[in-house]
């Protein structure tokens, strides 16, 4: 990459402390975000969240997160105070959810949640931060933005719902979004239409994306370069087209385990976990 | 061994199916396909007794039932939900839970019954004694495997048995199903919303929108040719994964 990364972690770890004992959920891992689409697939309990709330600092007081470096191009993200932090989040960083049922403000209507998010990083005036909200929700493809504005979360649609949060991270137009799982919960038709949005949106911006998912196939169409997590480690990097060619018993076992059309009357074979693939640590 | 008619389903002013029959014959493995909305698990609801508001006509292995079943229904036919994490009793032991319908039955041998269940499902007597909370998501689907077939059923309806499990425990339990299937021959009726985990495990599927199956197909047609309905066109090339004009039509 020419360009330095928008994002650079090298040696992270995130350790839960719990009432059974200390969980090590990230192990040591390294990678960089450009201006790119960058996918972490994995499976649940990899780690794969749990990395990317820890670039926002997003994690509960009982994880500790320790790392050689977590920067945001010149700012290092772990000795950054809690106002600076609050100055990287939806302005440089963003984050979009799983599910937009539970992450939208249920008692205020949309366009206001969205305009807030633009009024919170740039001193505009009331009227002005509507314009935009309302330019937002038409550039997420809403038909009827004056309309969608004045709703409420409940009353919109799932699919509808999502863009909704689509249009309330960019806003504030960050360098990097990181969605975790931001089509889990649609349905395959509207979850298209959604990763088309983003897919624009992040080309026509220039903005670094990191792309949470455990669907394999959907992480090897969509994005540019992918890691794959298990246990808290990257097994391995690999550009996504040459996600299928993949060589780490790991993911070729992944790969396997998806039925397909293809499979039909034949037995999935069923991956068999090796403890050396985590022996390997640096 | 099943037959659908006509089948009507509506809460309030929602026509949640419409005007549904299929047949499915005994051996069968039958997919419905769809998203969420479409009727589908209200569709399987009906079929199991859950919801008893209903028009049309139902047959099971020849015999009309109505929306009221009796004990001798339940022994036909059981069902298996979509989220093990909500359908097994959090304070049950596996023991009473595969101990629950045996006594219901009031069948004997209970002892023998419950063993090769757990044993039929992977599982082993290691596990009788544990509680769901002790088991992972896997193991838990496994017991309302082992729940749905302690009653030796000829039909099992099963309601997204995977969506909630991650892929390589996806691929044990599909295994499971199929081996299952042949070893008791069984009839299944499978819901997703995933079109390749119903193209793997079923002989013959359907697709539905909005309350109507507007396509049914043998999975050997799906495999080598283009359904001929658009929306089930749009299932399949969104099953393959992201492209680019699924996304703007």
């Amino acid at each position: 990459m020419a360009q330095p990364p928008l994002l650079s972690v090298r040696n992270l770890c995130v350790r839960f402390d719990t009432p059974r004992g200390i969980v090590e959920a990230v192990r040591g891992i390294d990678f960089d975000v450009g201006r790119e689409r960058l996918g972490i697939v994995g499976e649940s309990g990899s780690g794969k969240s749990v990395t990317g709330r820890a670039t926002l600092r997003l994690l509960p007081a009982s994880a500790t997160v320790t790392a050689d470096r977590l920067a945001l191009g010149d700012l290092d993200l772990l000795g950054a105070d809690a106002a600076a932090l609050r100055s990287v989040r939806g302005r440089r960083v963003s984050m979009i959810m799983q599910d937009p049922k539970f992450s939208l403000n249920p008692v205020m209507t949309v366009g206001r949640q969205i305009a807030e998010a633009y009024r919170m990083h740039h001193r505009v005036g009331r009227s002005e931060a509507r314009r935009r909200a309302l330019d937002m929700l038409a550039d997420v493809r809403i038909r009827d933005p004056e309309h969608v504005y004045d709703l409420y979360p409940h009353e919109v649609s799932g699919g509808m719902g999502q863009r909704v949060m689509i249009a309330m991270m960019l806003i504030p137009e960050p360098d990097l979004l990181i969605a975790d799982e931001p089509t889990s919960a649609l349905d395959v038709t509207v979850s298209m239409q959604v990763l088309a949005i983003l897919d624009d949106l992040v080309t026509r911006r220039g903005m670094g994306l990191l792309f949470i998912s455990h669907d394999l196939n959907l992480v090897a169409s969509f994005c540019d370069r992918v890691l794959v997590m298990y246990g808290g480690q990257i097994m391995e990097t690999l550009p996504a087209s040459a996600l299928h060619q993949a060589t780490h018993p790991y993911t070729r076992g992944l790969l396997a385990a998806l039925p397909t059309i293809d499979t039909a009357g034949r037995d999935l074979p069923v991956l068999t976990r090796d403890p050396a693939w985590l022996a390997t640590r640096r | 061994m099943i037959s659908v008619r006509h089948l009507d389903v509506s809460f309030g002013n929602v026509r949640a199916v419409s005007d549904v029959s299929f047949t499915v014959a005994a051996g069968d493995i039958f997919g419905l396909v769809g998203e969420s909305g479409c009727g589908k698990s209200t569709l399987l609801r009906v079929l199991s007794g859950l919801n008893p508001h209903w028009t049309g006509s139902i047959e099971i292995a020849g015999r009309a039932i109505g929306p009221m079943r009796d004990k001798a229904f339940y022994r036909q036919v059981q069902m298996v939900f979509q989220d093990p994490f909500g359908s097994l009793h959090p304070r049950h032991t596996v023991d009473r839970t595969l101990a629950e319908p045996i006594a219901i039955h009031g069948l004997d041998n209970a002892e023998a019954r419950i063993a090769r269940a757990l044993d039929d499902v992977g599982l082993g007597p290691r596990f009788r004694f544990r509680y769901p909370h002790q088991l992972s998501g896997g193991q838990r689907q496994r017991v309302a495997i082992a729940r749905a077939l302690i009653l030796e059923p000829s039909i099992l309806l099963l309601d997204e048995p995977t969506s909630a499990l991650d892929v390589s425990i996806q691929a044990e339990v599909l295994n499971l199903l199929a081996r299952l299937r042949t070893a008791r021959d069984l009839t299944l009726i499978l819901v997703s919303h995933n079109l390749a985990v119903v193209a793997h495990l079923c002989n013959r599927l359907a697709v539905m929108q909005g309350g109507a199956i507007v396509e049914e197909m043998t999975v050997d047609a799906l495999r080598h040719g283009e359904p001929s309905h658009p929306y089930s066109r749009e299932l399949l090339r969104a099953s393959l994964g992201y492209h680019r004009a699924a996304g703007t039509s």
